[in-house]
């Protein structure tokens, strides 16, 4: 009979096969792409236990490093992950992904290792030592913030990690490492897009204008976390003043409306508020309308002849709402309208306690969301949209396929396969495989020494399937970008017994004694801690002020001195008990040497990888420039609240207090 | 389903909801008619060797809801088997590898229906009419020859898409025969690219509005606010006005005159938006709407200009636009206009008078589209709906035609040849990011398992053996089919009638060398990764000739996974 990895084994060549199923492998969320990661690794025999090759190399690893692949995924199964997710089947929507993920794999191969999790990336307990223990992390996310948290985790774990999206038919893959590729965060991200208040509010001409009115302003007021308390709108130099003003009292009087919630005049007030009153004070601002055609008043007593009692108008609401592709005339938006607001304050009263939040697979905030802002089009002479349109609009829906993420999962598992044969080399010294019919490889990918080789050749690969002539491309992996705020620091650990009374002043200490540090900062979660105008902190235990906690916490050390060594990002985590690594503290440096390069000198210098000189010298000024700026405000600013500091530092984009309306959910 | 195969496509409104939020993702990219067109399919793959590629494939079209498929397969679910097709589970071993995997797939969506045939390929092919219950055919390597000739001649007579697949340890390969004949209208070019504004054919209305709203602008006469508030159309049509005036009545046309007229209009105000977006405009929009060229064969193409009373609609409807054409020396107006500053009163009528114009020309197409249904004595009952024609004029500049071209079958002994593609074929050599080595690997790979096969009605689709397959076969192996490549190269270079000198013809030599040696090494195994990663690229190809939506490939893709890069050749 023959072997069940025949066919791996000849491809991959019996070296590399041995290494992938020893591997373990760490697999961050089981959704279009991940489902696919998911079932290339298990048919390609990653972290399955090695079986032919006896009982040595079993009893060689560690518990701790265990062959596996290990899932964590927070979400659970919805209808719409049907068309592409195929390892979830009706029966288990409302699941938990991971669970069901592994659940089916598992009845396709038995034997495989894997370990389902149904818990949140930034959980505590995924701190640095968990990515530590894998040899491989695939990112198979959806979210920019879980895609910048796993990479800010793989680089103080210096473990590589794959990171992949799609969008409709695109898709991309990377492969970072720490020092040696860029990391995700490199290169800015597109900020999303704001629009001016007064547009939002007082001068709409588009359909996204009022569908932001009525899933950012409107929605929240009624249902919701009010605007001020949350994430809300530009105030922007075109915005004028007064108007500003104005508004705010128009949001005053809503919030008193919400006090009639349940009553059976409710939606009524609610209409007679955005639609009659607030159309009817902008109609009085005369210069608004010098150039724009003037909004319509709407009345909800207009529509009164068409319809009996307000229960009706319920009951016909409903059944419209089912024809979400159909675009509802004015009557219909308001019936739709008169329904949503039954049933969401129904729900509201139902569970006082919890504000409601937008969700595009929330049908009542979606019917309300969608006919409130047909019905503000209408008052401001714009096209109206079906539900259907709305709801890509205001839940940011992107289309996602099948093909799509199949390619782009056996993309990146392609991606892994050489950067596991690189990692080979690497640790066992291997410089050229020769080719033969046991131990095969490409011999240009190993020994190809051009620039953008690394990773054992892996390159960023781009996928557009709508192409037809150049589906799938390749770019070289590009050194780190020598100013990336996150991955130009060194990374090291700093471990505290969970019982340690250390204060700020013992990790003072500690950093001037074993690094050298004189000037220097110190920032936590919380803001700066510590900086030579600041040091009202250091007698505060580092447990008790929450500088430390368990999980993944990060202290930040920035040098001020002139010499300006790159910065330090300590992961800290807690031991169990009283080490007597420094009896003073219990605290203690991992590892024991951190050698920390000078700023002029790039990080990826220090790590064997040439930079040219010219682009070191530019990129050090700038540092250097933003380092004085830094510090200068640093100095000027009194230290009233740290976490406002710390947010403001934080956030590269500083907003005013009016914030952003994000499109996003 | 299956049942109401036949029944008329529902409109859009009445796809149930629970099935259109499980569709929801993939809806917003191909539409209803496409989830229609899915739906009416009934696929049939005939699946060799390994096997992987072909059930990957079918995965990506049982999730999106393809109506029907059929695996013919008669192998036996082997242990080799289990360890790389995860749609196989340790009880599947001894059974038929087709009703196990149609078993699994089956799984993924209750929408569809699975069949699974497991007799042998060559008494199947025997039946007469066999794959007239067939849309779409799937074939993967390694198949006799001569079956594969069959198939490929049953597929021209029915004019059913089919393609050959090829899955080979990091290699891939497909190539589709699509009918003769093949338009697409719903190409779904990029949206910038389909922005027709006619700047340079403005008609009265527009020209009026445009004056309207521009009316005291050269004088200073407007209000900075009003000022600031022309939408850029009108703005590049005002100082166009301005150039004819200053220049003979010429337009701008060269890149230098572009670069000039947009010096002009900036000199209208630095920093208004609304006259950044005319600068940005300006190259982009100032083009004469003249077709591309592939949108002129296809007016002027055999189809088109021979309309008989069966012609489909396609033809009929380009003939009607190529008559719009010669009148007007345009295209109908699509009439959509991009995002600009305006005030909310202005865009709006800004849309409405390119409406206007575009629901004028679509009239125009329809009354000669009735005329051609007239004169050419067409059925009343085959009367071409208007909403095909009014969609065939939105995309009129980007409609496209694929002329398919059969698959080169290997032929024991006897090279293959490229015909009128031979001398492109043979520039493709040279070039550095050109994937034609690894396809002549693949036919030299074909022409070893012709040569080294018993024949099939002696051994059965077993009797077929692969390079590279055998215990101590690599070395020899690797020697014959790259002494095959190259006989192969050699005769594409003679038949091109040109020649490669030293040291580029060594040099590609080695590079379809290597293609070969890492072919052999694979042994005739798939790389589940390989495998899943081709039956993505196949099942996208198989989705844009079912909706016949978006341009599909024509004919050839490769994926290379060592570079991970595919290429895609007209062969």
């Amino acid at each position: 009979m023959q072997r069940r990895d025949r066919g791996i084994a000849q491809s991959l060549g019996l070296p590399l096969t041995k290494r992938v199923k020893e591997s373990r492998v760490l697999l961050v969320g089981a959704g279009g792409i991940g489902c696919e990661v998911l079932k290339n690794l298990v048919c390609s025999g990653f972290g399955s236990l090695p079986q032919y090759y006896g009982g040595e190399i079993a009893s060689e690893i560690s518990d701790m490093r265990r062959p596996e692949i290990v899932v964590v995924d927070m979400d659970t199964i919805d209808l719409s992950n049907l068309n592409r997710q195929f390892l979830f089947r009706k029966q288990h929507i409302k699941k938990y992904k991971a669970l069901v993920a592994k659940e089916t794999a598992s009845q396709f191969n038995p034997s495989v290792n894997i370990d389902a999790q149904s818990g949140n990336i930034f959980d505590d307990k995924y701190d640095v030592a968990f990515f530590e223990g894998f040899d491989l992390v695939f990112n198979a996310l959806d979210n920019l913030a879980a895609r910048r948290h796993v990479n800010k985790m793989c680089l103080a774990a210096d473990v590589p990690l794959i990171e992949s999206g799609t969008t409709g038919f695109n898709g991309q893959v990377q492969a970072i490492k720490k020092g040696v590729t860029e990391c995700y965060d490199c290169n800015p991200k597109p900020a999303q897009k704001s629009f001016p208040i007064c547009t939002i509010r007082s001068t709409p001409s588009q359909p996204i204008h009022c569908i932001v009115w009525a899933k950012s302003y409107l929605f929240p007021e009624l249902f919701g976390t009010s605007e001020e308390d949350s994430a809300d709108v530009t105030v922007t130099e075109v915005d004028n003043v007064e108007e500003v003003a104005k508004l705010r009292i128009e949001a005053e009087a809503l919030k008193t409306i919400r006090g009639l919630m349940g009553k059976s005049e409710f939606a009524q007030a609610v209409f007679d508020k955005v639609f009659r009153d607030d159309i009817e004070r902008l109609r009085g601002m005369e210069e608004m309308w010098l150039s724009r055609r003037k909004p319509e008043v709407l009345c909800f007593e207009q529509f009164a002849p068409s319809m009996d009692k307000s229960e009706d108008v319920v009951e016909r609401g409903r059944a419209l709402a089912m024809k979400d592709q159909a675009i509802w005339s004015l009557a219909e938006n308001l019936a739709v309208f008169s329904s949503a607001v039954d049933a969401l304050s129904n729900r509201t009263l139902a569970s006082p306690g919890t504000p409601l939040e937008f969700d595009k697979d929330d049908k009542d905030t979606l019917d309300f969301v969608a006919s409130a802002a047909n019905l503000r089009s209408h008052v401001f002479g714009i096209p109206l949209n079906s539900e259907w349109e709305i709801k890509q609009m205001a839940g940011n829906i992107i289309p996602a396929i099948a093909t799509s993420n199949a390619l782009t999962a056996s993309l990146s598992v392609l991606e892994a396969f050489k950067i596991m044969r690189g990692a080979s080399f690497e640790q066992k010294g291997v410089s050229k495989l020769t080719i033969s019919h046991v131990a095969p490889t490409h011999n240009y990918m190993v020994t190809n020494g051009k620039e953008g080789f690394m990773l054992g050749g892996s390159k960023m690969v781009f996928l557009n399937s709508r192409s037809t002539e150049r589906m799938i491309t390749t770019q070289n992996l590009v050194p780190p970008q020598p100013d990336c705020a996150v991955c130009s620091p060194v990374y090291a650990k700093l471990r505290i017994p969970s019982n340690s009374s250390a204060t700020l002043q013992d990790l003072v200490t500690l950093l001037q004694e074993k690094l050298g540090y004189e000037d220097f900062s110190i920032q936590a979660d919380v803001g700066i801690i510590y900086d030579p105008d600041l040091e009202d902190n250091l007698e505060k235990g580092m447990i008790p002020a929450g500088y430390i906690k368990a999980g993944n916490g990060f202290l930040t050390v920035v040098d001020e001195g002139d010499e300006g060594r790159v910065d330090l990002v300590l992961s800290t985590s807690f031991t169990p008990n009283t080490t007597e690594a420094d009896p003073e503290s219990g605290l203690q440096l991992m590892p024991e040497e951190i050698s920390l390069p000078s700023k002029h000198k790039s990080v990826a210098e220090s790590n064997g990888q040439a930079m040219t000189t010219t682009e070191a010298t530019g990129d050090a000024s700038k540092v250097a420039a933003h380092f004085n700026a830094k510090r200068k405000r640093d100095a000027e600013e009194e230290v009233v609240g740290a976490k406002k500091r710390a947010k403001a530092d934080e956030e590269v984009m500083v907003v005013e207090d009016d914030g952003a309306i994000l499109l996003d959910d | 389903m299956a049942a109401d195969h036949h029944a008329v496509p529902p409109p859009l409104q009445d796809i149930p909801t629970a099935k259109e939020k499980k569709y929801d993702r993939q809806l917003r990219l191909w539409g209803a008619s496409g989830q229609i067109a899915l739906e009416e399919t009934h696929i049939l793959l005939i699946n060799n060797g390994p096997g992987v590629t072909g059930v990957e494939t079918l995965k990506n079209l049982v999730l999106p809801g393809v109506g029907q498929f059929t695996i013919l397969d008669s192998t036996v679910v082997s242990e080799a088997d289990l360890g790389v097709n995860f749609f196989l589970e340790d009880a599947s071993l001894g059974k038929f590898r087709a009703a196990e995997t149609a078993k699994l797939l089956m799984e993924l969506n209750p929408g569809v229906q699975g069949h699974a045939v497991t007799e042998p390929l060559e008494t199947f092919i025997a039946q007469d009419k066999v794959f007239t219950p067939y849309n779409l055919i799937l074939v993967t390597a390694p198949i006799d020859r001569n079956i594969l000739a069959q198939i490929q001649t049953h597929a021209q007579a029915l004019q059913i898409p089919t393609f050959y697949v090829h899955c080979v340890g990091y290699y891939s390969a497909f190539s589709v025969l699509l009918p003769p004949a093949f338009p697409i209208v719903d190409t779904h070019p990029d949206q910038t690219a389909t922005t027709d504004l006619r700047l340079l054919m403005p008609w009265p209305a527009l020209k009026e509005f445009a004056k309207a709203k521009t009316a005291g602008l050269f004088e200073g006469k407007l209000s900075a606010q009003d000022k600031a508030h022309v939408p850029w159309v009108c703005l590049l049509l005002h100082y166009l006005e301005q150039w004819k005036e200053e220049h003979e009545g010429k337009l701008p046309e060269s890149y230098a005159e572009k670069t000039e007229f947009r010096k002009l209009v900036r000199s209208g105000d630095p920093h208004e938006e609304n006259f950044h977006e005319a600068c940005a405009a300006v190259l982009k929009s100032l083009n004469p709407p003249t077709p591309n060229s592939s949108v002129r064969d296809i007016l002027n193409a055999p189809e088109t200009q021979n309309l008989d009373a069966t012609s489909q609609p396609f033809w009929v409807i380009a003939m009607a636009i190529q008559q719009f054409y010669i009148k007007h020396n345009q295209l109908p107006l699509p009439g959509a206009v991009p995002d600009m500053k305006a005030q909310s009163a202005d865009y709006i009528k800004l849309q409405n008078i390119y409406k206007t114009k575009a629901r004028e020309d679509c009239a125009e197409v329809l009354e000669n589209v009735r005329r051609l249904e007239k004169g050419t004595g067409r059925s009343p009952k085959l009367a071409i709906d208007e909403k095909e024609v009014e969609n065939f004029c939105k995309g009129a500049a980007h409609i496209h035609l694929v002329r398919g071209r059969p698959f080169q079958v290997v032929q024991a002994g006897q090279l293959v040849s490229f015909g009128d593609r031979a001398k492109a074929m043979a520039m493709e050599l040279t070039m550095p990011d050109s994937l034609i080595g690894l396809y002549i690997a693949f036919l030299a790979w074909d022409e070893y398992v012709a040569t080294h096969s018993s024949p099939a009605s002696e051994a059965g689709g077993e009797g077929l053996k692969v390079p590279g397959s055998g215990a101590d076969d690599f070395e020899g192996d690797t020697e014959k089919v790259t002494g095959i490549a190259h006989k192969i190269m050699d005769s594409l270079i003679k038949e091109a009638g040109t020649s490669i000198e030293d040291p580029e013809y060594s040099e590609v030599k080695d590079k379809v060398g290597s293609f070969c040696m890492e072919m052999v090494r694979a042994g005739g195994g798939e790389l589940h990764n390989v495998a899943s990663l081709t039956g993505g690229l196949v099942a996208q190809e198989v989705i844009k000739a079912l909706t016949k939506q978006y341009v599909p490939v024509d004919n050839t893709c490769l994926f290379d996974g060592v570079a991970s890069k595919t290429a895609v050749l007209r062969i």
